[in-house]
């Protein structure tokens, strides 16, 4: 375990009533590093993050960020702590507008970590330009980039120190796949630690610090600055001798 | 910084409410002073069901609750005990909030169909109370003789004075409100209401949140029924019966939920609407019903509302139908 990781997550498993969703997984994340974790719907991957949100009770296992130990922290206390879920199907708020969106994200910051709103809102709408001219639009009338942009600027304002990302590019034309993951990788070159949970193989340049497969709440595949390419992944998630 | 797509609509709206609500006493109609202090008096609870249903997305049949609260505290205190009116009314409010507080901690933790029920089972155990518990209620025979409000010089037995006051607490309300709609607490409603797990990863404290949603909406109910009891001087049972119940959802689904003007407007078409047909004689609910049923068809959230949901009035509508009070003069 490196001496300087900012989130440690300890022999955590989680689930639903009598269910299992994933096995007891270890990993950690250092400051500006990228935990990949990719799996096939059903691998556990969403309560993963969910669990590490807050949002799912854990079965076992601990959560530190720094020195803090968040085990028990329910969900509206660990986004002030600085952990900030971008939820699976963007999680935009329909009914509220996109300025509203983004207020719930500013106020979700602890006081004593945030800017005043205007600094902090520009600095996400230079992150993300398209979102600049929809402040008064209704956020369920956006397009599916431009929702993926609100949910992940509304986490940012959240002034977080990890971002969990729950498939960001689900339902997405590859243009706006692009676009998100331009936004992350300035991110992550910023210093953000984050936890990347997507189904398939992403458009991400650079190789994560770590690389985690699930398959069916099982780690079949891990690796630390590597990444599976598209037949391996495919081979792990339809088993070998799948591809033609 | 632009903030938000409000409807242009809703400030006209309540301009000419206000407007309205100024010209009235000066036309010198009884027939109009009267029926709109009813309509205020209707349209306060339901401003804070609009709060707790229109904003936080929680279904709560628990307002009559807190309006019999409002009515028995005051009627008790003031009959009783000789406490002022306006101390009474204080006091029973004070209880209705802590009553909020204890009965909704443990209610807000349900989620969906499982609130309304035990709310539903609240307000249907209320009526029982009021109706069983003679000792203290004086069982169906009800209260009489509460004492009006004193205003200076002036009293809430003359209907003008009932009628500003009524008026003041309702516009006191609407503007509580709209000020709470707008602001952080408003959105975290929204939030909750849309997506109660996206919320609670967002900071917020989802039960705080619904907690004080059912406050002030208790809060609120308990106000309008200690106005009603003072102007009426009677409080009993029928006034909080299951009719009651469903002309509050009514009047909000009428009015447009999540709209500030809404609750407003509904209540005065469930209050004048009837009355203005009167001369149909038999036929004046089976009108009104088919009335308010093409108005919810043609606009489905409501005149003022931004909901698209009429699932729960259409299921409510023909048990209104049936139950259908309207209150007594």
């Amino acid at each position: 375990m490196t001496g300087d990781a900012l989130l440690r997550v300890e022999e955590v498993s989680a689930g639903y009533g009598r269910i299992l969703a994933f096995e007891p997984l270890s990993f950690t994340v250092e400051r500006g590093g990228l935990v990949l974790v990719l799996g096939p719907n059903g691998a556990g991957k969403t309560t993963l993050v969910k669990a590490l949100a807050g949002a799912v009770a854990l079965r076992s296992g601990r959560v530190l960020l720094g020195d803090e130990d968040l085990t028990w922290v329910p969900a509206h206390r660990r986004v002030r702590r600085g952990i900030s879920l971008v939820p699976e199907g963007r999680g935009t708020l329909p009914g509220l507008s996109v300025f509203d969106n983004l207020d719930l994200g500013w106020h979700a910051a602890a006081r004593d970590r945030r800017g005043s709103r205007r600094e902090e809102f520009e600095r996400v709408l230079a992150l993300f330009p398209p979102l600049r001219a929809r402040l008064a639009q209704d956020s369920r009338t956006l397009s599916g980039g431009e929702m993926q942009m609100l949910a992940i600027a509304r986490a940012l304002l959240a002034k977080p120190r990890v971002l969990l990302l729950d498939e960001p590019s689900l339902g997405l034309a590859p243009l706006a796949t692009a676009r998100v993951y331009e936004a992350l990788v300035r991110l992550s070159a910023e210093g953000l630690a984050m936890v990347l949970v997507e189904q398939k193989a992403v458009p991400l340049a650079g190789v994560p610090s770590t690389t985690i497969v699930l398959q069916t709440g099982r780690v079949v595949y891990r690796r630390e600055r590597a990444r599976p390419t598209e037949e391996e992944l495919a081979d792990l998630y339809l088993g070998e001798g799948a591809r033609g | 910084m632009r903030r938000s797509g409000r409807r242009r609509v809703e400030p006209l709206v309540a301009a000419v409410v206000a407007a309205a609500v100024v010209a009235v006493p000066l036309s010198g109609s009884g027939f109009w002073l009267y029926n709109l202090t009813v309509v205020s008096l209707y349209a306060t609870p339901v401003v804070g069901l609009n709060l707790l249903l229109g904003l936080a997305g929680q279904v709560s049949f628990a307002q009559t609750t807190f309006m019999a609260i409002g009515g028995y505290g005051t009627a008790i205190l003031t009959t009783r005990f000789g406490v002022d009116p306006w101390l009474a009314m204080a006091a029973a409010a004070v209880l209705s909030l802590a009553a909020s507080v204890v009965v909704g901690l443990p209610l807000l933790r349900l989620r969906g169909h499982y609130l309304a029920l035990a709310t539903f089972a609240l307000a249907l155990g209320t009526t029982s109370f009021a109706a069983g518990a003679t000792t203290l209620t004086n069982g169906t025979i009800g209260i009489s003789g509460v004492p009006p409000l004193a205003l200076g010089g002036l009293s809430s037995a003359s209907p003008v004075v009932a009628y500003a006051v009524s008026w003041a607490a309702c516009g006191l309300a609407t503007v509580a409100s709209a000020v709470l709609a707008g602001s952080h607490v408003g959105r975290a409603w929204r939030a909750l209401a849309t997506r109660q797990d996206v919320a609670a990863t967002l900071g917020i404290r989802v039960t705080r949140y619904k907690l004080l949603a059912f406050a002030i909406a208790a809060l609120m109910a308990s106000v309008a029924g200690s106005l009603y009891v003072e102007f009426t001087t009677f409080v009993g049972p029928d006034l909080y019966d299951i009719g009651t119940v469903i002309n509050l959802f009514i009047m909000l689904f009428v009015g447009g939920r999540g709209s500030v003007v809404g609750p407003l407007l509904g209540s005065a078409v469930v209050i004048l609407g009837p009355q203005l047909i009167a001369g149909l004689e038999q036929y004046q609910n089976l009108v009104f019903f088919l009335l308010l049923l093409a108005l919810l068809l043609l606009r489905p959230a409501g005149l003022l509302g931004r909901i698209r949901d009429p699932a729960p009035l259409t299921a409510i509508l023909p048990v209104w139908l049936l139950r259908r009070r309207l209150p007594a003069r």
